[in-house]
């Protein structure tokens, strides 16, 4: 029995580190019809901000608390430079975003000099619940993705400016009628899936370890998330990161664990196959 | 070489070049124009002609902090061959090449040293796909002599190639029945990264355990960026593991040591091994995590020898506050008894440096000192004997350090 807890443990805080890192992507897939190639290195630059600021003596709760901050700014910074432009054309936009991804990898890279950094929890250890033993800080993961999902589903659901992002999705032309701003909308939520990416890097960077391909490493299974969950709905994605985050960290048990990530996919697309649409098609919030 | 040409070397070469001076540890050398590279000429008046030594090592790229370290101790050994006189008078001139952790790039570098340079010998290469690649080009067509540093899988039987890092049997032959026999572990679990050097290591590793009357719950293969072991920790949980005898290299190893350690794997009494845990590993991960820790090599910084404690003073002295360490774990040591062996192989054909002669000596070449001790060559074998010692990590007031619990005098590298 406890080691069956144990396991749902373990399968759950993967699942949490996926759908904190999908999060983002998916609402700037979701809302603006934007593939942010860029996405795995705002999750790079959230956990390089923790680093700054642990390497400069202050403590990593101030980082972690800043990355959300530093990645919205970011954010607004390249939508208004850069990704506007990139509206009316879908695939140049994941070009485009692309080269932005390299160009912040290739920096990150060359100021960390190539080199593998150490960050520590800020809240190390274990606990113990009925003899089980369970990390602090993947419970810190568990209860912040938990929190930040339903905060982003009431902001969207239950705020009228959650209302206009939805009316801005559906029809950008009748919002624009309607004398909402779509430009400072898209503005607001591209910077706002920054910065969940900037949350999700400074979460889980004491869980592996800061490289320049840190976000490289998740990129691919969160876009396949993203497509097993299906574009246009906010649960989609989310639903998706946890198929794909409980088949990564599950599959292991069953196979050989160097065919475990190959088989990932050949499910995941098997799904799409028969569900082209994703999860999630309809009751759209 | 004209200022000017220099100059437009500068220009043609810029970008390389100056990737290459960040990498620091190339302050001392000079760089050579027309055809890159770098050179350490030896200072003062001697009475022949200098013998030439190429370092082709990862100067930059993924495994660069090896590699410079290896180039650090290289310049640090020539430089106290030649303050000594040299090798029967003549200085040995260094010619450095990057292999930028490369194995494409390498190939054509290490030409230069061969085809332009026309060094005498060629030291380096640090991973096993790197001496793959450099060994065709510099035994076979550049009919050169060839020392590989590095710990690594073994079964490199190359003529004219020696290897002077340690091989499986020597990492595996005291540490495995150290940890069945006296540590009392019998069920292991063998994690590891899905490449060349994990496989044949468990495999020889493996027949050790069983020959000792241990047994091998499992033995797995990852990707070597797997983010996510629970299934490997229900699996040591499961099968009762008391044992993990760890080849999971970065990056997946930090999540990994975190995983089994917050399972309370160490907290239950499980031993963790890994064999190329050196001094540069200590600060890579929490100290917690790698508390109790057992490595097998063939030099700690804590062995207490009076001339392993005074090459380590003297590198310090030479490369004040470096990051790159004198260890065991990234080919220095092997580099250090690589060019120490080349040069009673030189002096045993009495200065002739024609490869098969210095080979020939090279093969039954010994020293009596180095760090950890001194080391011999097992004529026909092309590896060598040394002192493997086995320690283990203990973690004083947050701060980890190798506590010496073992050592065995000249052990056999059964290799060839």
């Amino acid at each position: 029995m406890g080691d069956e807890v144990k396991l749902a443990f373990d399968l759950l805080a993967f699942i949490s580190v996926m759908v904190l890192i999908v999060l983002g992507l998916g609402i700037i897939a979701s809302m603006m019809g934007i593939f942010n190639f860029a996405h795995g290195e705002f999750v790079l630059l959230g956990a390089y901000t923790v680093y700054l600021f642990e390497s400069s003596g202050w403590s990593a709760w101030a980082g972690i608390l800043a990355a959300p901050v530093v990645l919205a700014i970011v954010g607004l910074v390249l939508e208004r430079l850069v990704i506007r432009r990139f509206y009316a054309a879908p695939i140049v936009a994941m070009l485009g975003t692309y080269a932005i991804g390299l160009m912040i990898r290739e920096t990150i890279r060359a100021l960390l000099g190539g080199q593998y950094k150490s960050i520590n929890e800020p809240l190390s250890g274990a606990f113990t619940v009925f003899g089980l033993n369970f990390s602090v800080w993947r419970t810190v993961i568990v209860l912040t993705t938990i929190l930040v999902i339903a905060g982003t589903w009431l902001f969207l659901s239950r705020t009228s400016t959650g209302l206009q992002v939805r009316g801005a999705l559906e029809n950008p032309n009748l919002a624009r009628a309607c004398g909402i701003s779509t430009g400072k909308l898209y503005a607001a939520t591209f910077a706002f899936g920054a910065a969940l990416a900037g949350l999700a890097g400074a979460l889980i960077v004491p869980l592996y370890q800061l490289s320049a391909d840190i976000g490289t490493r998740f990129l691919v299974q969160a876009f396949l998330s993203v497509m097993l969950g299906g574009v246009g709905t906010f649960e989609g994605p989310v639903l998706g990161a946890a198929a794909v985050g409980g088949m990564a960290a599950g599959l292991p048990w069953i196979v050989i664990p160097v065919l475990a990530d190959p088989l990932v996919f050949v499910i995941a697309l098997a799904i799409v196959k028969f569900r082209p649409q994703g999860f999630i098609t309809q009751g759209r919030i | 070489m004209t200022d000017k040409r220099f100059r437009d070397d500068l220009s043609r070469q810029g970008l390389g070049r100056r990737r290459l001076m960040g990498a620091g540890a190339l302050g001392a050398a000079g760089w050579i124009a027309g055809g890159g590279g770098w050179l350490l000429a030896p200072k003062g008046a001697y009475a022949a002609d200098a013998i030439k030594m190429g370092i082709a090592t990862d100067i930059t790229g993924a495994i660069a902090p090896s590699g410079n370290a290896d180039w650090q101790v290289a310049q640090f050994t020539v430089e106290q061959i030649n303050k000594g006189g040299g090798v029967l008078g003549r200085p040995i001139e260094l010619y450095l090449e990057d292999t930028a952790s490369d194995p494409k790039i390498a190939v054509g570098n290490v030409r230069k040293l061969i085809q332009e340079r026309k060094v005498d010998v060629v030291l380096g290469g640090i991973t096993s796909a790197m001496r793959q690649a450099i060994k065709d080009p510099i035994v076979n067509r550049g009919r050169t002599l060839y020392i590989y540093p590095q710990l690594y899988e073994g079964q490199e039987c190359t003529k004219h190639l020696y290897c002077t890092g340690p091989t499986p049997a020597q990492q595996c032959d005291k540490l495995i029945p150290y940890l069945i026999k006296t540590v009392g572990k019998k069920r292991f679990a063998m994690p590891s990264a899905n490449y060349v050097w994990p496989q044949l290591l468990n495999k020889y590793a493996r027949k050790v355990i069983e020959a000792n009357g241990g047994e091998v719950v499992f033995e797995e293969y990852y990707p070597l960026d797997q983010a996510e072991y629970s299934a490997t920790i229900g699996k040591i949980r499961d099968g009762k593991v008391d044992c993990v005898f760890n080849t999971v290299i970065p990056p997946g190893l930090q999540p990994f040591f975190k995983q089994l350690y917050e399972s309370g794997f160490q907290k239950r009494g499980g031993a963790l091994a890994c064999v190329y845990f050196d001094e540069n590993l200590l600060n890579y991960l929490p100290a917690e995590e790698m508390d109790g820790l057992y490595s097998c090599l063939d030099y700690f910084q804590s062995v207490a020898d009076p001339f392993s404690k005074q090459l380590q003073a003297d590198y310090a002295k030479r490369f004040p506050d470096t990051k790159y360490l004198f260890t065991a774990g990234s080919a220095a040591t092997g580099m250090y008894r690589g060019i120490k062996l080349y040069e009673v192989a030189v002096k045993a054909t009495n200065g002739d440096l024609k490869r098969e002669v210095v080979s020939a000596a090279y093969d039954k070449a010994k020293i009596d000192q180095g760090p950890g001790g001194g080391a011999e060559m097992v004529p026909a074998h092309m590896h060598c004997k040394m002192n493997m010692y086995i320690a283990q990590c203990k973690v004083d007031a947050g701060k980890p350090r190798y506590d010496i619990i073992g050592k065995s005098d000249m052990v056999d590298p059964k290799e060839c």
